[in-house]
């Protein structure tokens, strides 16, 4: 690409003014992002962020402002137009043709051709610079494998590999290290060095503050579809964004808890799913918050996924409040007292058509039932019990959680199971996604279930949140618990260490790793 | 906003084409030929009233066509070899009802799609009618019979518009008022969700088709009562106007979304149509065009809707 006038922004977006039905979603909003810079762009859920990247894809047309490219308006009609001036997007939700291969999906609408008349796709050229292209950014995948086969982790590699043969000015990548390890981080992180090297701008939307200190050069913040703040990284503090973002300062991320610890509710013993966990003994009592610490792939939802019988277990033993748990079943595990929150919320957590009402009782429809009859009177009332509790967004039993922000449908998900009863919670990245003040909610929430007598078993890959959150964190590499320590007197490089590091290489003294940047600090 | 509209644009639409052929027809609206279109579409609004709860679920069945005439066959011979008029009726539902838990139990025990289970199962019961019966239509039915198609209760109510009628309340009271009914919409919506919650989604997935099958085998014993005979040629297409009835009473294909209401006013639109065609001399081939289109508009209806839904929700 042509050098660019640093006095010009490779992007601007100024005054961009965007509303559905009535509902203004962005107001009056601007931002630039210049050539060979990490631009941030952080906000709560539902502050605007996604609708904004979406206008800058041209998948929506901005009611009012203007979008310049190196300081030329421009109008994008559809997405095609806004790839044809060089910006590229990694979304969020994962868009990849899952039938197509690695490389297939990398080369998507640009495949190599053969010379001659009939322009056949060059398979071998297409395989031949995807697996470069992989190679030279330190991703280790199969340009053959099929995408439907590759873990979510590998699935977010392949989409910023392909937005890097997109992108010639502009990348925005949106939460792209949301389920990625702590290495797959690096690695990225380094590829995101290497694009500024080659004059990308990028944009960077993170709910991962700290990350941000790494890569970002400049922010930008949005609060209810408004910029609040717009300036250069270094000058504010991980503290002020979040008093920008929320618009008030956060006390305490992590609330305090006083729970008495009373009799063991789960006990699983020797329980093993070949190929993905083995041997795993454990107990949680009443009043307990245990977390489970890991890397991506040690096993840890499948864990909590063969207590719940979502994934029969090959062998060993679970009991809920000492009795035989025979032949898992979600349908019996629920009737036991057992609730999981998934770690894919729109896969296996929500009806998304569904009203709010509907999706809270679903659980437990029989607490609703009068005989045979459905009593929508006393659903209501449950609806609004739990919209008080949890402080559910909008506060209306009838809203449609599809058209909730991430942080709302987790909390929906979370009274699901308050409403079923639960004794035993598994909750599997219980905040991934989700924006702070809203996490700050779910965490009063796991709190008062500990104190109401329940046992709570997180699994989470954000270490601030196992240490400020659990009264012990079980450690699992390779689908075995390696240690179990208590969070008062360990520290987040600690976990890490035991997470990724082979037993031998730890007694050999080795070096300690160096690249556990990811999630230590808050 | 356009919750309502999509809710009654149906509803609408049958009033203006009633309103439309009455101009010019005004033999359409008299008593004898309502009451014929009443007749005409109840067996489809019968099997319509199954077909909303499986779409609901998030299913499919073609071959309600096929276990329609397979029961209506079977109970049709249970009267000839004199069994009364009730057991015949019974059978044919027992019939009905067997073939939808087959259809139902590959569905949700092989995790095999609807969409082919049921295309094999319409050549499979069809094919079973037709070697049953060597393709002859069963003769000799008892007269009183014919009252389940051709009667009058206190002599005004045709008797299929009191089946529908009661089919539809029941239908209506199941997907609404029920757990199983609360389940179904589940289902439909994410059945991972659902199995996730601890619904026992493979034994519901079952019910609902048993369910449906049941029904067919109702609407057999309403057809083979009209045409005095148990023909096993009868209900050929019929799948395709139910489900073009659920979708154009704003069912989706993709399942979650349909009701009861919508689905009948859906039925009565294809019912009208085909009346008022026959009224108007309008050739049954060029119906058929019409049908399609219709089909076609109410699921591009539906879809524009959907992703105008999915605009604002962004």
């Amino acid at each position: 690409m042509e050098m660019t006038d640093q006095a010009t922004p490779a992007l601007e977006m100024r005054g961009i003014t965007k509303s559905f039905a009535g509902n203004t979603v962005l107001s009056d909003v601007s931002l630039s992002a210049e050539a060979g810079k990490v631009h941030a762009l952080v906000g709560e859920n539902g502050a605007g962020k996604s609708t904004l990247m979406k206008i800058l894809a041209g998948v929506y047309q901005p009611d009012s402002g203007e979008i310049l490219i190196e300081g030329q308006s421009i109008r994008f009609a559809r997405p095609a137009d806004a790839l044809g001036h060089g910006i590229a997007m990694i979304y969020q939700e994962l868009s990849l043709a899952p039938h197509l291969t690695v490389a297939e999906n990398i080369f998507l609408g640009r495949e190599p051709l053969r010379l001659g008349p009939l322009k056949v796709i060059n398979r071998r050229e297409m395989n031949e610079r995807a697996a470069a292209l992989l190679s030279e950014y330190g991703f280790n995948l199969d340009t053959r494998k099929r995408v439907a086969q590759l873990s979510t982790a590998d699935r977010q590699l392949v989409e910023i590999t392909r937005a890097t043969v997109e992108a010639r000015r502009v990348i925005v990548m949106d939460e792209p290290t949301s389920s990625l390890t702590t290495r797959e981080v690096e690695e990225l992180f380094r590829l995101i060095r290497d694009l500024k090297a080659r004059g990308l701008a990028i944009i960077y939307i993170s709910h991962r503050l700290e990350e941000l200190d790494a890569i970002a050069d400049s922010v930008t913040i949005l609060r209810d579809g408004r910029q609040v703040y717009a300036g250069a990284w270094g000058e504010i503090t991980i503290d002020e964004v979040i008093r920008h973002m929320v618009g008030r300062e956060l006390t305490e991320i992590f609330p305090r808890r006083c729970a008495e610890v009373g009799k063991t509710l789960l006990r699983v013993e020797q329980l093993t799913l070949a190929g993905k966990f083995s041997e795993i003994s454990f107990e949680a009592r009443a009043g307990e918050v245990v977390g489970i610490a890991g890397l991506a792939g040690a096993g840890r939802t499948e864990l909590v996924e063969a207590i719940f019988g979502a994934r029969p277990a090959d062998g060993g033993e679970i009991f809920l409040s000492g009795s035989k748990l025979d032949r898992a079943r979600p349908d019996r595990a629920v009737k036991q007292g057992v609730g999981l929150l998934t770690e894919d919320r729109k896969r296996t957590g929500l009806c998304l058509n569904l009203s709010f009402a509907k999706n809270l009782t679903l659980a437990n429809v029989r607490a609703v039932l009068k005989r045979w009859r459905l009593d929508r009177k006393q659903e209501n009332a449950a609806a609004i019990e739990y919209i008080d509790k949890l402080h559910i967004r909008p506060p209306n039993p009838g809203k449609t959680v599809g058209r909730m922000s991430g942080g709302n449908q987790q909390k929906v998900l979370l009274a699901r199971w308050l409403f079923a009863n639960s004794k035993v919670f598994l909750l599997d990245e219980p905040t991934r996604g989700v924006d702070v003040a809203s996490r700050s909610e779910i965490y009063r929430a796991i709190n008062k279930l500990a104190e109401a007598g329940a046992a709570v078993v997180i699994v989470s890959s954000d270490l601030p949140e196992l240490l400020g959150m659990t009264d012990r964190i079980l450690v699992m590499r390779r689908g075995r618990i390696v240690a179990e320590l208590d969070p008062q007197h360990t520290t987040q490089e600690e976990v890490l260490k035991h997470a990724a590091v082979e037993e031998t290489d730890v007694q050999a003294g080795s070096d300690s790793p160096t690249n556990f940047s990811l999630s230590t600090s808050r | 906003m356009s919750d309502w509209i999509k809710r009654f644009l149906p509803f609408v639409s049958l009033v203006a084409l009633c309103v439309l052929i009455a101009a010019l027809e005004p033999r359409f609206l008299s008593a004898g030929n309502l009451a014929g279109v009443a007749r005409q579409t109840a067996v489809i609004t019968v099997i319509a009233m199954g077909m909303t709860v499986v779409m609901v679920s998030g299913g499919i069945d073609l071959s309600v066509g096929s276990v329609m005439a397979l029961s209506g066959v079977i109970g049709a011979l249970a009267m000839v070899s004199g069994a009364p008029v009730t057991i015949g009726i019974v059978a044919a539902i027992v019939t009905g009802a067997a073939c939808g838990l087959l259809n139902g139990a590959a569905i949700a025990t092989l995790r095999i799609p609807p969409f082919i289970v049921t295309l094999g199962a319409m050549g499979i019961y069809r094919g079973l009618v037709l070697l049953v019966t060597d393709g002859k239509a069963v003769v000799g039915v008892p007269s009183g019979f014919g009252y389940l198609a051709e009667g009058n209760l206190l002599g005004v109510v045709p008797v299929p518009m009191l089946i529908v009628l009661l089919v539809a309340v029941a239908t209506h009271f199941l997907l609404t008022n029920t757990r199983p009914g609360r389940y179904c919409y589940a289902i439909g919506s994410n059945i991972e969700a659902a199995r996730y919650s601890g619904v026992r989604v493979t034994r519901y997935q079952i019910i609902f088709y048993a369910l449906l099958g049941a029904l067919a085998g109702l609407a057999g014993s309403i057809e083979s009562a009209r045409l005095v005979t148990g023909q096993p040629t009868a209900g050929e297409g019929y799948e395709l106007r139910v489900i073009a009835a659920v979708v154009i009473g704003g069912g989706s294909l993709a399942g979650g979304q349909g009701n009861v209401t919508g689905t009948i006013i859906g039925a009565l639109i294809m019912g009208v149509l085909a009346n008022g065609a026959n009224l108007l001399g309008i050739s049954s081939f060029a119906q058929q065009v019409v049908i399609g289109a219709v089909i076609v508009l109410a699921v591009t209806f539906d879809e524009f809707q959907r992703r105008r839904l999915e605009a604002t929700s962004a």
